[in-house]
Order: C-alpha cells, then structure tokens, then sequence
C-alpha cells in the first residue's frame, strides 16, 4: 500500500481524522485566500496608480525641450470629498498622444469630468460646484482615467495665457512606471505575518488534534518496521490531502476575497474589481508554497516519532526551558530599532520587516518559558485542585500550553502596535497658515493676483456675499546682516485675516506695523542684482505692536517691482458661505490651487481613517482566527489527555472542576502573553511612529483594548472545554 | 448458625442492554462492609459492565442499587459523581494517573476534590504512599515509575479519603504475577485497616481462589454452576 492509499484508509476510517483534516484544509485555505488578498494589494495600489498618471505630476517631463502641452494640477473639496482637478492647455498644432479613459482634449472653455463628479454638480446649483470650473461639460472621464470609481476628477481646458500660475510645461502627458502605494504596501506585509502566522497556528492546532493518536498509529508502524521514510511520507501523504484540498478552496474562494476587498475605502475610495487581479502563475506559485509550507511543518513536527519508535507521550521527562529565551526579546528589539535607525539609508523596507517578523516570532519563544515560569507558581502556591492541575500542565508542557495562545498574543502585537501609531498620528495632524481658520486663500503671482481678485470680487457680488478678496503678500526684509519675513497687507485686513493678530493700533495713513522686539531699522527690500537693499520710505510711520512677531507693511509703502515671496488673495467665509467662497475663488482664478483648513484636515483625517479601518479589519481577522485556533488546541488537549480526565471523572471529578482547570490553563498563558506582546507592540509602534515624526508618541487607554481583545478571545476559547470534557464524560473509561 | 452481615452495596435485578444485547441480564448482587469480592467470568460476560454500573460510572437500563439502605440508581449525575468521590474508591487497569502530577498529588487529589486543604491532603497522601512501600518516590511522575509501583500509588489515591468500596478493574492486568498478586493483597490489606469493601474483577483464577468470596458471571448473569465461595 502507498503512503497516499494508506492516508485515503485513515482518513475514511476515523472521524476525528476527518474532523482535523477539514479544519486543516479550512486553515490552509483561509491562509491562502489571504496571502492571496495581501499580496495583491501592491498590484492593486500600481493599477490604481497607473490610471492616475495623467493626473500627477511629472516633473521629469518638463524638461523645457519641445513641450507640447501645460499642465497644472490642484485640489478642491466639496463636502470634506477630495476634486482632483487638472487644467490643460496645448502648445502645439500636432497630434498629443492622450492617456487611456480620454478620448479627445477639451477645448478651451471646455472640460470633462468623471460620471460621479457630473452627478454631483448637476444635483447643487452651480454656485456651489459647477462653476468652479468655470467651462462647458463636453464628456465624460473613462474608467481607464479614474484612480477609483468614484473618484471626483475633471480635466479643464485653456489656452497657455489662461493657465494658472504654477503650471507645467510638458512634453506629454504622465506615462511610465507607476508607483506602488507606500504605505499600504507596507501594511500589506504586516499583514502577511500578523494573519498569516494566526492562519498557520490553526493549521498546526488543527493537526495536534489527531497528534496523540498520530503518535501513537505511526509508533505501531515503526515497531512493525516501517523505515523512517516510510513513516515520514505517510504524514506528508496526509497532510498534503488537506494541503491540497485547502489551496484549492483557497483560490476558489479568493475572488470573493478579492471582491470584499474592493469595497474597503482607501485613499479616497473603493477599487475596480480587475484592481486585484493576480496573474495565473502568481496565483499558483502562493498556493503551492502554502501548501509546501503546511507539509514541511507537519513533516518536521514528527522529527520525534520518526526518531524512536517508542511512544513519546506518557513516560519521558521534559528538560526544562532555558532563560536564555527571554534574551530573544531585547535582542529582537534591538535588532528592531537597529533597522529602524538604519531606514534612511536607502535599504528599503526589507529589514524592518525582516526585524519585525524576527520581533514578532520571538513571544512564540518567550511565551513557553513564561507559561513555565506561570506554572510553577501554581505548583508552588496552589490551594485547590484546579490551580495545582493548571499549574502542573503549564509547567509539564509549557510548549503546548502556549500554543493555544499564539494566535490571541500575534493579535494583541499588531493591535497595540497599531494602536500605539494612530493616535500618535493623529496628534502630527495639524494645519499651519498664517492665516485664520475661516479663511480660503490662492497663492498666485504679482501679474494675476490684481485681475484674480477684481474677478473673485466680482463672482462674490454676483452670488449676493459680502465679502471680498484682500491681498496678503510676503516678502523679505534685510536690516544689517538680519533678514526678517514681512508681510505686506493693510491694516484692517491684517485684523482680520492673519492668525494669532488681535486688534492693531491701526493708523488711517500707510503705516509699519513691527513687534519691538524685531529690530528693523533702516530695513530694506534685498535686490539681488544689485546686492544692496531697495530702502523702504523713510517718512513712514512705524508703530510698535504688542503682536509677536508681527512685521506688518502697507502695500501703499511697498516699493514698485520689489521681490515678493509670495502672493495671496484670501477671502474669508464662514459655514454656510465656504462652498460658494470657494467657487469664486476658484472661477475668479481660472483654476489656481485654493486653500482651507478644512480641506488640509480632511485629507489628514482620511488617512487616518484609512488607517483606523484597515487596523480593525486585520485585528478583528486576526482575533477571529486566533480564537478559533486555540479553540481547537485546547479541544485536542483535551482529546490528548481524555483517558485520564475518563479516569478522574469516573472517580468522581465534576466536569466543574476539570473544566476550571483547563480554563485556566488555556487562559492563563493567553492572559500573561497577551499583556506581554502588548507592551512589546507598544515599544514596536513607538518605534515606527519615531520613524515618521520627531515628536513623542501620545498613549491611550485604548492600548488596553487588543490586551482585553486578547484576554476574552482566549476565555472564549477557554469555554470549549466543557463541552470537551462532557464528551469524554459520555464514556469515561471508552478507549479512543 | 452465624447471622449474615448486613449488606452495605446490593444489587438487584440489574439489567444493562447494549442495543439488543443484554450485557447484563439481571443481576443480584451483595457487597458486605470490609468485604473483599472477587468477579469472574470469560470475556465479554459482562463483568466490567457490573462494576460500572454498581460504582455508578454506568446507569443500569432497570434495577435497583442501595448503599446503606438508600437507593443511588435515581441519583442525577451529580449526584452519583459525589458518591464515586466520597463513598467509592477506584483501581483501574493501567493506573490512570494524571500523568503531570507527582505520587504524591495524584493521591492527593480526591482528598483536595473532596475539599479538603492542602497540607491535610498532601499528609495524608505522604502516609499511604509509605503504608505501600512508596515513601521516597512521593515526588517522581507516573512515567518515572514501574507498572507495579504505579498501580500502588492508584490504590493508596483509590483508599486515601477512606471510601467504603474499592472497586478494581483487572487492576493486575498490566503486571506479572507475582508483582499483580503483591499489588492484589497491597489493596486487601490496605482495605481491612480502613474496613473498606473491595469488589475486584480478574481473570485471575489463583488470585480469585485467594480471596474471601467469589461471584462468577457468564453471559450477563450470575453462573450459580460455580458455587460462591
Ligand atoms: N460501549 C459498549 N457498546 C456496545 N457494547 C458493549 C459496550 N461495552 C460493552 N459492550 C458489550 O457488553 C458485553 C459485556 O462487556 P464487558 O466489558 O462488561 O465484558 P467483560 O466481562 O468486562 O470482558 P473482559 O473480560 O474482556 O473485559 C460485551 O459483549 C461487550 O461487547
Ligand atoms: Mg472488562
């Protein structure tokens, strides 16, 4: 007979078989529609990214040699949604080769947009949306031009003089190789260890179900003579039907994965569904390595039977762990940090997940130890039967004690690792202007910002607002050898647009308005052709402000064609005026980027949000695997031991008392190691976040939350063995 | 003419059904205090299946068992488990030890289950380990001990909370036999320092002939050819 024939002989024969290997196959699958999920996610991200091409900035094809078109790109906001807009003007006669989704180039005074943008402006009068663009709608956006379905995007057509101010020349539109989203690459391979490591301690809980008797079958086959080999092909013959059972389903099930998968926003928003394709060979390569991996695992979990054909449950006596494990920890973290000092250096992402696989490996060796450690507590200071049982299992076989729990302290890991990141991320979210919150400003040129603003002035009149555009300029000052920042406004609308400036002892004539703690004597404009300074006049007022910092001039003492830093037309609006501010801002200025707090904050908030969402989703997963793998384990130790426990209750033992000490057993190393990975998880997050930001990490209270998840994953698990043990109760004294 | 001791265990009219098969088949039974009874039979007559059913471990399909006059075949589970805990005691084939526990706390354990604390149970487990010709090993794993050696921490943790009955499946099963027929009278003599009842099943003919009273069962039933001892 065949090793394979043999397993078929097996697994028709005895339940429990088929039970373990139906939840092996269901781990082997979910592990595989996993990997298969994650490692499309990059792919997914370039496709994506692809699309958008044409609407990112391409700095290496503005090369100032023969350009055919000039581009400007901005962002607008309607409702807290991101606008992606780009403005276009030809600058030659000849055929521009157009990106795919774009059949044809707007006239000037033309655009076309993207079907949920067209929905939307035509469901809100024009003033909110629609003339913010100020051109006819021609057409539509094709899928193949859409960075996501619902991406908002509009294409504007100009001639060159009607561009706005910082726009591009370039040779054509964005082609090349897109890149793969950071960020959510990088997820994508935590997530590979934090869900997939879960997935394959379930694999392992599930064949530790039929392990004893496994043992104890292919102990009887090497007493009868079977070589090694033959021992070892019959368990891979085993295992490798449920591998290949399990890969199959798998990829079977992967495209609902994959379909799930493109209704979780990120960035923005939600994915086509051709995003997550992965190719045939691909597909293939990740089914047979998980499946290599589960028979490899199962193969070398028998390295003892193979080795003596004598029983190895019962009668040997187990060395007890080394201290030395608990090394592992600080060395991890050392590892871990050294990479992370290291990551600027330009070696990529790689050893930092290496260091953190290394990292997260390391409660799997530490763990047992401290279950050991825990047991001989127990043993030491019990006082009733369930703690002296626990207490005695722990330190017997700490290894499998601990197993249960893999999965719960992986979760708990990853949790308070991304627990640790979010807030601290969202204290770095911030907006810093100098002008107020309520304010909407561009930042244009000298020779437009007079023409932008009579324009906006006019657009504000016509929608009935009072309000109106106010130039706010900056420039540099140098007195002696020190330079100072100026800007250049009016008194009134320093008042009343500039952040952190109260009320000013504002004159009726041009007026400095200067912070005495700034010494601006004899201070003029630099003129870099010259090398001296343009002097400001020297009649003007200067008045002292209790304002820090301040350094206010009049654009009436501004000398004519003195440099300027920067040139701004603010408008201030307020709740129910915002959208339609902004679309004068926007008409008036043919397209020029405007900004607003609530726009900076939004894109911050949908990051974080992003974030946050793929966070839950991965912990949730995680915990969900995770308890129903210790689930499983704690099942089969029960299964493991069930001649013992007949015995007991038999004599008497209430399936009460049995039960707590098994609860405690399976809940016990969940409890310490989750608390233990937790903290760990928090040191790795702090880790990470200083690698995004100088400032410290914020703590809160939810750094609790995957302990506590932890903690109630593995009471749940703990609740199987009740029904477990009234099983056995069934029949006490049965053989198996 | 001696007067009959009263009878402490009895069974009446036992009947167990597997299916359509009788593995017992009415059954009358009697166990005397301090007793020592031996049941005999070939293979599948139904002798494991009497002791489970007096013990409590199965429930018989009719019949009727009494300990001291009150009926425990109506006890819920619960019930007929405190029973096995507190008034029973149990020998096994194979010891059954838990295999984590040292000698010592394998003896201990129905002592502690039975609420009492920790250093009453641990003592009094240390004496009946000695009393077995243990003391030394009180800190050594089932695995770390020979069959015959195991199956005597089973006996003292089977009589250290002092049940009134003992009862012993082929507790020499497993040995050779002058170390099962050791084992056997370890118990016997334990037992009449305690005046607990022991009811073993064997198929040991020479080890049956030794003890006080012997009850043979042949297909479920008691086989009145073979007169009681
Ligand atoms: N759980 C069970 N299900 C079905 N039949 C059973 C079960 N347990 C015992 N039997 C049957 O009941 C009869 C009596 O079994 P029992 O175990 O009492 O025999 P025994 O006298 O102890 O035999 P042995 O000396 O071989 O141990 C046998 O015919 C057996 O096949
Ligand atoms: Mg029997």
């Amino acid at each position: 007979m065949n090793p394979v024939q043999l397993a078929w002989k097996v697994l028709r024969a005895d339940r429990r078989t088929q039970v373990a290997t139906l939840l092996t196959a269901a781990g082997v699958a979910v592990a595989t529609a996993l990997v298969l999920l994650l490692a499309s996610l990059p792919f997914a991200t370039e496709s994506r990214a692809e699309r958008a091409l044409w609407q990112e900035p391409r700095y290496e094809l503005s090369t100032g040699v023969a350009p055919t078109i000039a581009w400007s790109f901005s962002v607008d906001e309607i409702d807290g949604r991101q606008i992606t807009r780009v403005d276009i003007a030809p600058l030659t006669d000849g055929d521009i080769a157009l990106p795919p989704g774009i059949d044809r180039l707007p006239e000037p005074g033309e655009l076309l947009r993207s079907p949920e943008l067209a929905a939307l402006a035509d469901s809100r009068p024009p003033a909110e949306l629609a003339d913010r663009f100020a051109a006819e709608p021609v057409g539509v956006l094709g899928d193949e031009a859409l960075r996501f379905p619902e991406q908002l995007v509009v294409l504007v057509g100009h001639t060159p003089d009607t561009m706005p101010a910082n726009a591009l020349e370039l040779t054509a539109f964005g082609t090349g190789d897109p890149r793969p989203d950071q960020l959510l690459t990088l997820l994508a391979g935590v997530g590979l260890v934090v869900l997939l490591v879960p997935s394959l301690v379930l694999v392992a809980s599930a064949s530790r179900l039929i392990a004893a008797r496994r043992e104890r079958r292919l102990a009887a086959l090497r007493l009868a003579g079977a070589t090694p080999a033959q021992v070892t092909a019959m368990v891979a013959a085993e295992t490798g039907i449920a591998a290949v059972a399990g890969g199959a389903l798998g990829v079977a099930i992967s495209p609902l994965l994959h379909r799930a998968a493109t209704t979780v926003p990120w960035d923005g928003g939600t994915w086509f569904a051709h995003d997550f394709v992965l190719g045939p060979g691909l597909v293939a390569a990740i089914a047979v390595t998980v499946a290599v991996l589960v028979v490899g695992a199962a193969v070398v979990g028998l390295r003892r039977v193979v080795s003596t054909p004598l029983m190895a449950t019962g009668g040997h006596t187990r060395k007890p762990l080394s201290g030395w494990r608990l090394l592992l920890v600080p060395a991890a973290l050392a590892l871990f940090f050294w990479t992370l000092s290291r990551a600027n250096t330009g070696d990529g992402a790689l050893p930092i997940l290496v260091a953190l696989g290394v990292l997260m490996w390391s409660p799997t060796v530490v763990g047992p130890w401290a279950t050991s450690a825990l047991g001989g507590i127990f043993v030491r200071s019990w006082r009733r039967p369930a703690a002296l049982l626990a207490g005695r299992r722990l330190r017997d076989d700490p290894k499998a004690a601990y197993r249960a729990s893999a999965g719960v302290v992986l979760a708990a890991f990853a949790g308070s690792m991304a627990l640790t990141l979010m807030p601290s991320l969202e204290s770095e979210a911030g907006y810093y202007s100098q002008f107020r919150d309520e304010v909407l400003y561009l930042d244009t040129n000298e020779d437009r910002a007079g023409p932008i603003a009579a324009a906006v002035d006019d657009k504000l009149a016509r929608y009935g607002l009072d309000a109106r555009a106010s130039r706010v300029d900056q420039a540099e000052l140098v007195s002696g050898d020190q330079y100072h920042t100026a800007t250049i406004a009016t008194c009134a609308d320093a008042e009343r647009l500039l952040a952190g400036v109260g009320d000013l002892p504002c004159r009726d004539t041009p007026a400095i308005y200067v912070d005495p703690a700034l010494d601006v004597a004899d201070a003029g404009v630099p003129d870099a052709s010259t090398g001296s300074a343009v002097p400001l006049p020297a009649d003007a007022p200067v008045v002292s402000t209790d304002t820090a910092g301040l350094l206010l001039v009049d654009p009436a003492l501004w000398p004519a064609d003195a440099p300027l830093l920067e040139v701004n037309v603010a408008v201030p609006a307020d709740e129910r005026t915002r959208e339609t501010v902004r679309t004068a801002l926007l008409a008036g200025s043919g397209g020029e980027q405007v900004v607003s707090k609530e726009m900076k904050l939004g894109q911050q908030d949908t990051q974080l949000a992003d974030l946050r969402r793929v966070t839950v989703i991965g912990l949730v997963t995680a915990s969900l695997l995770a308890g129903v793998s210790a689930a499983i384990a704690t099942a089969g130790s029960v299964m493991d031991r069930r001649r013992t426990f007949g015995a007991l209750m038999a004599a008497g033992t209430p399936v009460r008392t049995l039960a707590r000490a098994l609860r405690a057993e399976a809940a016990l190393p969940a409890l310490v190691s989750t608390v233990g990975a937790g903290a760990l998880g928090t040191a790795v997050g702090v880790g990470l976040f200083g690698l995004v930001s100088g400032s410290p990490a914020v703590f809160s209270p939810w750094l609790a939350a995957p302990v506590v998840l932890g903690a109630l994953v593995a009471l749940i698990a703990a609740s199987v063995c009740a029904p477990a043990l009234r099983r056995v109760r069934a029949e006490p004294l049965a053989d198996e | 003419m001696h007067t009959e001791p009263t009878p402490l265990l009895t069974g009446r009219g036992l009947v167990k059904r597997y299916g359509q098969q009788h593995a017992l088949a009415g059954v009358d039974i009697d166990v005397s205090a301090g007793e020592v009874l031996a049941i005999v039979g070939p293979s599948g007559s139904g002798k494991t299946t009497l002791l489970h059913v007096l013990a409590g471990i199965l429930r018989a399909d009719e019949g009727r068992i009494a300990l001291d006059g009150r009926r425990i075949d109506q006890l819920g589970e619960a019930g007929r488990s405190e029973l096995r805990r507190t008034e029973f005691g149990f020998v096994f084939q194979s010891g059954m030890l838990v295999a984590e526990l040292t000698a010592e706390e394998n003896v201990a354990l129905p002592l502690l289950l039975g609420g009492r604390d920790r250093t009453t149970a641990t003592d009094a487990a240390r004496e009946w380990l000695g009393r077995l010709g243990l003391a030394g090993k009180e800190q050594r794993r089932p695995g770390e001990l020979s069959g015959g050696e195991a199956q005597r921490v089973a006996i003292a943790r089977a009589i250290a909370h002092r049940p009134k009955v003992i009862f012993a499946d082929e507790p020499t099963g497993a040995l050779d036999t002058r170390t099962g027929h050791a084992t056997v009278h370890a118990l016997i003599d334990s037992a009449r320092t305690t005046n607990t009842a022991v009811v073993i099943v064997t198929h040991d003919r020479e080890l049956a002939a030794s003890v006080p009273r012997t009850v043979a069962i042949r297909d479920g039933a008691i086989d009145q050819a073979v007169p009681a001892a």
